[in-house]
């Protein structure tokens, strides 16, 4: 994917918050395109998001998320500087990652 | 069973490392339970449901599930999701009346608060399904979102 993923990682005392928007077509496998031809589906599939290197949060996804996914996620424990990334996986094997701080918010 | 245990009950990250390394498995498999792909294939939401081993999942009012009572724009429908059930481990979400119904699953370890923030399509007016999972049983609360413009087809 061309755009790259945004990734918003705040934090309050002991309690992070992240927001990751994920730029991908999501395309569902619903729609025609306007000959009427079927757009074959292309959808990200699986997404991790880990905490200073370790998964936290594990997530399957199928064609009912919208386009561009976008995710807020809580984490408690985490402090300020903490890394936290996230990496998917569609359905046909394209990846993406990206990786942020924390900051305090 | 508490929320720390699903990792020790599979191994510790240590002990799975060399695996790891190996090939043998990939390192996200080491959170938890794996997803059963299967129900994201599934046309109704009660085979969704047996699929993900959820069929009798009791109602909870421990479940936080805030969307919009009207959809104008059935191709983004923000939802937000939360569990106090003690020890969830997963969150599951099914729009019942989309043709594959099961939109999203999502495995929390210890660190992460079982809550989400989401944006989902919605092909008409239906049912939007949470599903908790902790220690190996199920929750589940529902509510209803009329959806103006459907956001599945073209």
């Amino acid at each position: 994917m061309s755009e790259p993923i945004k990734i918003r990682a705040t934090v309050k005392g002991t309690e992070g918050e992240v927001r990751v928007l994920m730029p991908h077509p999501m395309e569902s496998g619903q729609r025609r395109d306007p000959a009427g031809q079927a757009l074959p589906a292309h959808f990200i599939t699986s997404i991790t998001l880990s905490l200073n290197g370790r998964p936290v949060i594990e997530g399957a996804l199928g064609t009912a998320v919208s386009a561009n996914p976008l995710f807020a996620f809580q984490l408690q424990g985490v402090k300020a500087g903490d890394k936290v990334s996230i990496a998917w996986l569609d359905n046909k094997g394209q990846k993406g990652n990206a990786e942020g701080a924390f900051a305090a918010g | 069973m508490q929320r720390r245990d699903f990792l020790q009950a599979f191994g510790s990250a240590t002990a799975l490392a060399p695996l790891v390394v190996a090939g043998l498995l990939s390192p996200t498999r080491a959170l938890a339970v794996s997803f059963n792909r299967a129900a994201f294939e599934a046309r109704t939401a009660a085979d969704a449901l047996r699929l993900i081993g959820a069929a009798g999942a009791e109602t909870s009012r421990d479940i936080q599930l805030k969307a919009p009572e009207v959809a104008e724009n059935g191709a983004a429908v923000p939802i937000e999701v939360a569990s106090s059930i003690p020890g969830t481990t997963r969150l599951s979400i099914l729009i019942e009346k989309n043709p594959l119904p099961l939109a999203l699953q999502f495995n929390f370890a210890a660190e992460a608060t079982a809550r989400f923030q989401a944006k989902l399509r919605m092909a008409e007016s239906s049912r939007l399904r949470v599903v908790a999972t902790a220690g190996g049983k199920h929750y589940t609360v529902f509510r209803e979102v009329k959806v103006t413009v459907g956001g599945c087809g073209d």
